[in-house]
């Protein structure tokens, strides 16, 4: 097992910043000089760690992660940082649709495109939004130059040293142990032909697309297909295409008329199964009950939510004795069929 | 440093969809672990940090997001799909915790007219 | 040393021919021959427990008439006929009667015997004779005394009255000494008791309590003296013990003055019997108990305390004389501390204005004399003076009973006057005065004077103890003087009274004094008579020693001093020898003022006697009639003592202060333990229970501290989780190092 960087190295990164965090966090009477190096400290860490991966990289001549990483490292860290640390909820919930916005560029880098956008429309879209609203229904915040009526709830943190103490021994080891193990990792099954083969053979009108797009097809011919189990027929380790020009047959059925082979230097560049299209395979082919399952879940949230924040309303006893009457006739011939739908409240009751 | 841009290239190229995303190897993985054991952290310093209840679920969130991440590097690791199926049900779960969470501390808040979370105390001693 | 001298000479007398190694011989002969006797005998013990009975059984159905009395008193009655018959069928040999098994333990070749059984020698009968006597006179007495108690009061005095006499004849009775210390025990606990029949007065109360106490660190020194000679000797029983051959080789020893082949082990055996004497028989320091133990009723103080518990010490030494006389320093200390009791009683009584309390020191004093009777070798003489002094001693507190009685409980001479010219009381005076005669020891006319006059003359004829004997005849004069005093005051002078704390009514010059009854008459006369009719005893017997000598003779207490046989011889010489003046050593030994011991004697007491009698009817006489009386006193309060007593310093005052024994005790004994108790107390409250309490405290002060995680607070605990987790991440890594080897 090599490690990545030291783990004391490792671990001295970690307490940087985690000293950084806890002087961040927030506290009654807190001078802005001390929060400002808190974040001055936590950039230091980052910064540090950035450095040791680097060189590390640099001296074993492997390759280092793609340039824009770093700036979303950073706003996405940072926003985090300030989410945590300040003292007005509004300001954490836009904090983190920073952060989230971060984590859509670290996807894009990472090759999910689809799940960049998702996550910007459901978790900022959707969920944030939310909690928004509830901050807004609960809180009521004080404008900005009367900050001793901030609640307490929001003002002082607790405990900041010990969670930081927890936090920051926490960050150690599961990076330690994450690079610690990354040489240990299983290798890739499946190469990479594989991959974009099977999902590029379930995908054949789209070739056909493409093609024509490309002008590789002419009218009337079309991409092969297997009879049995209708995959196209491509090969993307050789790149080669077959298609065919389907005509009638002489009892009028469809047959083969003529076939031909596109060849690799014919390849059109643009013709490659995009992640949205993987995906959708994937989740279809290999998870179809998690759908199902996903689905049950959000009605159960969706019931549950409505239940639980019900308004429950005080009736006076007569009159929820009226709507229980009420509710009984519905269902029964009870009360002579005398239907009145609403009675009078006794004399006894409020009068003026 | 040179060969380490090379992708700056790329991407000048009108981001054109590449043909299908190359291995990656490990130390371009291990910053986005890095990243993400990160965020875990700090989340989990939020969570036991504020007291507001509200800003405690959003930290949970932040938490998720963190896996959420994790997940997508080793899956972008294998070349496969599985990392950002996962993902999207992370994220379905997510939406779900967030909807009852947030049920749960509006009745709170009625009870109490408060979201301190410390204001719960009944099982103290 | 002065014992070995004492004993070569009459232990030769005893044997005469055979030389050495018989004196025990007497002692075996008489222990042999014990046979097994009637059992009608038991009823003489068991008669008495059977009215205890009947009495507590009449208190539990509400008596309320005089049933109790005479039912105690036929019984008591049954039962001094049955000792007389006992007295007269004794055929000259001692005899067992045995009632049942108690302790009859055989374990391999040793065994422990101690049976409900009784053992009937002429000791026996002579402490038997008064005891039931005296018990059946005083029961008529209270029959009358105590009638203003009729009810659960009454029956309980007579139970009480009914198991006294059942320990007693247990105590005198038994054939073993756990016999004996079982009668001890029971006279004690019927002592406290009756001592404690007012129980509402805690004056009462308090002087219980003493008494039992006190007899408390007497009957420890019993209780050992017992344990000691079962180890001694492997048997408690007597006549076991009276024929065992060690006992008889010791006997040989003493005799030749050889005290140092006797172990200690056997010598102690009477040092500490002895401590059981001095508790039960109130002798110095333990007599504190008996002038306190006066706040009883009178019959008891007249039975128990005068008569009958309180020679239950001389009894024992007498028993027990063999194991005695094997002991070096026993018997000079019995008769030193005696000695030292009789004058230091006497000198208290001097001052005493309570008339009870007087007679309560003047019964100490007269135990004195009786141990120190018993020091001199003449056993003779203490048996003698213990039964006229049961006699004229209960006599004269049945008397003041019946002035306590009549005058409403005053008891303070300077507050009675005249009480024998009252109309009804003469039969009171007369038999006060001649109990008082003798106390006094008046000579020849009062039995009193022939016992004290036996001792008294052992006294001077036995070489060493002149002193004590000294002291005996200043102590004889002391009693004659203060016994006047009483009678001067209180029954003859003007007739004047004030009625005592007992007067409920309002207006003390309409008190009518309420004069005795026949019960109460019957018995002062009665005793009166028996006072007088003993002094026959001292004359009536087979040989010159009195009847009681022939009754103490021939039982274990035989020992009759041999300067007796040589004053007798030296009379019989007298011619031969003139009187040389000077002081007695000088004269020939076993003299008096170089006359025979008993004849010098009858001079000495008697002059002294008188001359008490005179000094007290000076001092305390009252004015004029018919010139017989030279005192000056015209009213109760006040005589010509009191100008003579102002002029003598602190000594009266020390003398009516008791010379401070009580205060001295209670600073010496009774703090010191108070002290240790409170610290005890403390050192239990605060380490023992300090202790437990800690183990109480501790689990509290763990809870104490765990239980601030205990918040309540969620985030509280996911920081514990947190930590947890952390703590074992950082745990399972570091073994996985470990584990693995890498660095």
């Amino acid at each position: 097992m090599e490690h990545i960087i030291s783990p004391i190295a490792l671990y001295l990164v970690c307490g940087i910043g985690a000293v950084g965090v806890a002087l961040a966090l927030p506290r009654r009477a807190q001078s802005k000089t001390i929060e400002y190096l808190g974040a001055i400290v936590l950039a230091a860490a980052f910064g540090l760690a950035a450095l040791l991966l680097g060189l590390k990289a640099t001296e074993s001549g492997e390759p280092m992660p793609n340039f824009f990483f770093y700036p979303f490292a950073i706003i996405g860290i940072g926003a985090s940082v300030r989410m945590i640390t300040h003292k007005r909820p509004v300001y954490s919930a836009l904090y983190f649709i920073m952060t989230i916005i971060a984590s859509c560029g670290m996807y894009l880098l990472l090759s999910a495109e689809f799940m960049a956008f998702a996550l910007i429309i459901i978790y900022a879209g959707a969920i944030l939004i939310t909690y928004l609203f509830v901050i807004m229904l609960a809180t009521q915040a004080p404008s900005s130059d009367a900050e001793e009526k901030l609640d307490e709830v929001d003002a002082v943190a607790r405990e900041p040293m010990l969670a930081c103490g927890i936090g920051f021994v926490l960050v150690g080891l599961i990076t330690t142990a994450m690079f610690r193990g990354i040489g240990d990792l299983p290798p890739v099954e499946m190469s990479q032909s594989q991959a974009a083969n099977s999902v590029l053979a379930q995908l054949p009108k789209k070739v056909d697309k493409i093609l024509e797009r490309e002008g590789l097809l002419e009218e009337g011919w079309s991409v092969a297909r297997d009879h049995e189990t209708g995959l196209a027929k491509i090969d993307v380790d050789a790149r080669t295409i077959e298609i065919v020009l389907l005509g009638q047959d002489s009892h009028g059925h469809d047959a083969v008329s003529s076939s031909r082979t596109i060849t690799a230097d014919e390849w059109p560049e643009s013709l490659a199964a995009n992640n949205l299209d993987r995906l959708g395979f994937n989740l279809l082919n290999d998870h179809p009950m998690m759908i199902e399952v996903a689905g049950i879940i959000l009605l159960m949230a969706m019931l549950g939510a409505t239940v639980l924040a019900r308004k429950h309303i005080e009736l006076e006893d007569d009159l929820k004795a009226a709507q229980a009457r009420r509710l009984g006739t519905m269902f029964n011939d009870g009360n002579n069929g005398f239907d009145d739908g609403y009675d009078e409240p006794q004399a006894t009751g409020g009068q003026a | 440093m040179m060969h380490a841009f090379e992708s700056i290239q790329i991407a000048q190229s009108g981001l054109a969809q590449l043909a299908f995303p190359s291995e990656m190897s490990n130390s371009v993985l291990a910053p986005y672990l890095f990243v993400s054991a990160a965020m875990f952290a700090i989340g989990l310093v939020g969570f036991l940090t504020r007291k507001n209840m509200i800003i405690m679920f959003l930290c949970t969130e932040l938490m998720f997001q963190a896996a959420g991440l994790a997940l997508i590097a080793f899956g972008r690791q294998h070349l496969g799909s599985d990392g950002q199926t996962f993902v999207i049900f992370v994220l379905c779960v997510a939406a779900a915790e967030a909807a009852m969470a947030l049920a749960l501390v509006v009745l709170l808040f009625r009870h109490r007219e408060s979201l301190s979370a410390s204001a719960w105390k009944e099982l103290n001693g | 040393m002065m014992t070995a001298s004492l004993l070569s000479k009459p232990l030769a007398v005893l044997a005469p021919e055979s030389g050495h190694g018989n004196a025990s011989e007497a002692l075996a002969n008489m222990v042999e021959h014990v046979g097994t006797g009637p059992k009608w005998v038991l009823l003489i013990v068991f008669l008495p427990l059977l009215g205890f009975v009947l009495n507590a059984i009449y208190a539990a159905i509400g008596n309320k008439s005089k049933l109790p009395a005479w039912t105690t008193i036929a019984l008591l009655a049954v039962a001094f006929i049955a000792t007389l018959s006992m007295f007269l069928s004794y055929e000259g040999t001692p005899y067992t009667v045995h009632a049942f098994d108690w302790f009859n333990l055989h374990y391999g070749e040793k065994s422990f015997v101690a049976n409900f059984s009784f053992y009937i020698d002429k000791l026996t009968i002579l402490w038997m004779l008064f005891v039931t006597g005296l018990g059946t006179l005083i029961a008529l007495y209270a029959s009358e005394y105590m009638s203003h108690d009729i009810g659960v009061g009454y029956c309980r005095f007579f139970s009480a009255f009914g198991l006294f006499v059942f320990s007693m004849s247990c105590l005198v009775m038994g054939d073993n000494m756990l016999m004996l210390y079982l009668g001890w025990e029971g006279v004690g606990l019927c002592s406290y008791l009756l001592i404690g029949y007012f129980y509402k007065k805690p004056a009462a109360v308090a002087a219980a309590k003493k008494a039992f106490i006190v007899n408390r660190i007497g009957d420890l020194g019993l209780a050992l003296g017992v344990y000691l000679t079962f180890v001694h000797f492997g048997t408690v029983e007597y006549a076991a013990l009276f024929s065992d051959d060690k006992l008889h080789s010791y006997i040989n020893a003493a005799a030749t003055g050889d005290f140092s082949h006797i172990p200690a082990q056997a010598q102690w055996i009477a040092l500490l019997l002895m401590v059981g004497a001095f508790g039960k028989s109130a002798q110095f320091p333990l007599y504190v108990w008996l002038p306190d133990a006066m706040e009883g009723p009178t019959p008891v103080s007249a039975l128990i305390h005068a008569a009958t518990m309180v020679t239950a010490g001389v009894y024992l030494i007498a028993r027990f004389y063999p194991v005695f006389l094997v002991s070096e320093f026993a018997l000079p200390t019995v008769a030193w501390v005696g000695t030292i009791t009789a004058l230091l009683a006497a000198t208290i009584g001097m001052a005493q204005f309570d008339i009870k309390r007087i007679m309560a020191y003047s019964t100490v004093s007269q135990l004195g004399y009786m141990f120190a009777g018993l020091g001199l070798l003449s056993t003779t003489g203490a048996a003698f003076h213990v039964l006229t002094h049961a006699f004229f001693k209960a006599l004269l507190f049945l008397a003041c009973g019946a002035v306590m009685h009549g005058f409403a409980g005053q008891l303070d001479l300077r507050k009675l006057s005249g009480v024998a010219w009252m109309k009804g009381w003469g039969i009171v005076g007369i038999t006060m005065l001649v109990g008082c005669m003798n106390l006094a020891g008046l000579p020849y006319i009062t039995s009193g004077f022939y016992s004290k006059d036996m001792i008294l003359a052992e006294a001077f004829i036995t070489p060493g103890y002149q002193m004590i004997g000294w002291i005996l005849v200043f102590t004889a004069i002391l009693t004659a003087y203060y016994t006047f005093r009483v009678f001067f005051r209180v029954f003859v002078g003007d007739q004047y009274c004030e009625p005592g704390e007992d007067f409920h009514g309002d207006d003390e010059s309409h008190f009518h004094p309420h004069a005795p009854g026949w019960a109460i008459n019957a018995v002062l006369i009665t005793l009166a008579a028996c006072s007088m009719l003993a002094i026959s005893l001292a004359y009536i017997s087979p040989d010159s020693h009195g009847w009681v000598g022939s009754l103490v003779e021939e039982s274990t207490a035989s020992f009759h001093s041999p300067y007796a046989e040589a004053a007798h011889h030296a009379h019989v010489e007298h011619t031969a020898i003139h009187a040389v003046d000077g002081p007695v050593g000088h004269a020939a030994p076993g003299t008096v003022f170089g006359m025979n011991a008993h004849t010098g004697m009858i001079l000495v007491s008697g002059i002294g006697a008188i001359f008490g009698v005179l000094v007290a009817a000076f001092f305390h006489g009252p004015k004029g009639w018919q010139g017989l009386f030279l005192g000056g006193r015209t009213e109760a309060a006040k005589c010509r003592m009191d100008a003579v007593a102002a002029r003598m310093g602190p000594i009266p005052h020390l003398a009516e202060n008791k010379w401070f024994v009580d205060e001295i005790y209670w600073a010496i004994l009774v703090t010191p333990l108070r002290v240790i108790s409170h610290i005890f107390h403390w050192i239990d409250k605060l380490l023992i229970d300090g202790l437990v309490n800690l183990f109480g405290f501790l689990p509290r002060v763990f809870a104490w501290i765990i239980r601030p995680s205990q918040s309540g607070v969620l985030q509280g605990y996911a920081v514990s989780m947190a930590g947890g987790l952390a703590v074992l991440l950082f745990v399972v890594l570091v073994i996985v190092v470990r584990a693995g080897g890498a660095a």
